[in-house]
């Protein structure tokens, strides 16, 4: 027999490749289907037609375990230190041919390289999952009326992607570009039971039975998830993105009582500007930056002189900007709106040498 | 020369034979697994169906022989697709297909499908309902055959 059967076998390898390039269908058949073919037969003897003859053949098909969890997007997620909240977005497909649960672990990375090339250096805290609430709220995006998830994704239908989120806080204190790693993955589990989770499942070792058999199908995951164990999984990080902010504080005379303004000298009487510049070298803008500063006893301030918001330029100070801020003896004080990321903004006064 | 065998063989026996398994079938369903050897060399592997999952290519074989003692005319074999199995061609035996659920038949290249806007579109083996083999010759008594057609579970 399995001489004849291969000479039918080989009769299309063209048709093979052909198959092969057909695209990957998706969870297709309910496991535990029977396929049953029948093929008849009529004819004639002598001219008469006969009875009909027909033959059949029927098997069953086997439960295909595959999953696939897939972060959303390919980029980091950006945080601020001492953020609360903050959200990483995954998609968990039940590509199985049977209605799974799956169970879901959320963990942290500790060091080596996070899923978007930096160095994982800290920990987030309270990592939470949430199951996107499809029928209300921001659809796709996190917000509080998503679902919290307590351990697993409950009967989850075939061929369906639902989308996750990971939500975390982000610690006080932590340095631009700071990087925590997370991992989702997900392990199918039996389904059927509505309201709890499914038992583990194990793939059928040893012989094949006639019955049900169970196959896991699924690819590898991140580092530790080996292919065709039932589960799947996906990483993503958090980038902390915050100001990083330096005061730089210059002074020059402005003019004296006898030179005025052409080459004027620090004697008692001259004016002088004071240029306190703030420079944001961090990612993030720095916003609402309060600038303080005490005249010196031996200088009185000159009302009417702050300039806000003013610019730099190649290190020298323009000592331009819009007028604001407030004096009470002996600071002068202003805030500047926004320093973004990169950019150096400044506060001008004068004083008076007594 | 069979030709006129077999019409010697209708003149000799005129009269109506009407003979219950006349002809004998035996139709068998095998899971094809490529395996490719140490030397890049690719091996089909036919297995019986006992571990099937979605995307598996299927091959059914249907043995037939006729155990009468006349020739069976006319012969047609039938088989409907069931309906989880997408047809992924039959090799060189060239049935004749439908893509109607049996009412018109014809070459697959030769068939195409209403579509919703009341257009036409080529047939694809996707749209395969059922799979005919008409024999144009009467098959003789004692004769054997093997019939074959690849599909791929849905």
């Amino acid at each position: 027999m399995t001489s004849k059967l291969n000479n039918v076998g080989f009769i299309g390898l063209a048709a093979i490749s052909s198959l092969a390039a057909t695209p990957a269908l998706a969870a297709g058949t309910t496991a535990g289907t029977t396929i049953t073919n029948t093929a008849t037969v009529d004819y004639q003897v002598g001219g008469v037609a006969q009875g009909q003859q027909s033959a059949s053949n029927n098997f069953t098909v086997d439960r295909k375990i595959n999953l696939l969890v897939e972060e959303v997007g390919t980029v980091t997620t950006n945080v601020v230190p001492g953020q609360t909240n903050a959200v990483t977005t995954f998609q968990l497909t039940n590509s199985s041919n049977e209605v799974l649960d799956f169970a879901l672990v959320a963990s942290q990375i500790v060091g080596g390289t996070a899923a978007h090339g930096g160095t994982d250096s800290f920990n987030a805290t309270n990592v939470r999952i949430y199951r996107d609430n499809t029928s209300s709220g921001s659809i796709g995006s996190w917000d509080a009326g998503d679902t919290l998830v307590s351990g697993y994704i409950d009967e989850l239908v075939v061929d369906t992607a639902i989308r996750l989120f990971v939500v975390a806080d982000i610690p006080a204190g932590l340095a631009n570009n700071a990087v925590a790693g997370v991992t989702l993955r997900a392990t199918a589990r039996e389904g059927g039971t509505s309201g709890s989770q499914g038992a583990a499942i194990t793939e059928t070792t040893g012989a094949n039975t006639a019955g049900k058999d169970t196959v896991f199908a699924d690819v590898a995951g991140v580092t530790g998830d080996a292919a065709r164990d039932g589960s799947h999984s996906d990483d993503d990080d958090y980038t902390v993105q915050t100001a990083t902010l330096t005061v730089t504080k210059t002074s020059r005379v402005i003019s004296d009582p006898f030179n005025n303004t052409t080459n004027p000298k620090l004697i008692p009487g001259a004016v002088v500007e004071y240029c306190i510049a703030v420079a944001n070298s961090g990612s993030a803008d720095a916003t609402s930056v309060v600038i303080n500063d005490p005249v010196p006893g031996q200088l009185t301030f000159n009302a009417g002189t702050i300039l806000l918001n003013g610019t730099v330029t190649a290190g020298t100070c323009n000592a331009d900007g819009t007028a604001g801020g407030s004096y009470s003896a002996p600071n002068v004080s202003g805030t500047i709106a926004t320093i973004a990321a990169g950019a150096t903004r400044t506060l001008v006064f004068r004083a008076t040498v007594n | 020369m069979r030709p006129a065998l077999l019409l010697m063989l209708a003149a000799a026996l005129p009269g109506p034979a009407f003979a219950a398994n006349q002809v004998a079938l035996d139709n068998k369903v095998f899971v094809e697994r490529v395996s490719t050897d140490a030397d890049g060399k690719q091996r089909i592997l036919l297995e019986e169906p006992k571990l099937v999952v979605p995307g598996d290519r299927l091959v059914f074989v249907l043995n037939y022989r006729n155990v009468g003692a006349q020739a069976a005319d006319k012969f047609v074999v039938t088989n409907p697709l069931p309906a989880a199995v997408r047809f992924a061609g039959a090799g060189d035996t060239e049935p004749l297909v439908s893509v109607d659920g049996g009412k018109q038949w014809g070459r697959l290249d030769e068939l195409s499908i209403a579509t919703a806007d009341g257009a036409h579109r080529a047939a694809q083996p996707a749209d395969v309902t059922h799979i005919r083999w008409a024999f144009q010759k009467p098959i003789p008594a004692g004769a054997t055959g093997k019939l074959m057609f690849r599909g791929i579970v849905k």
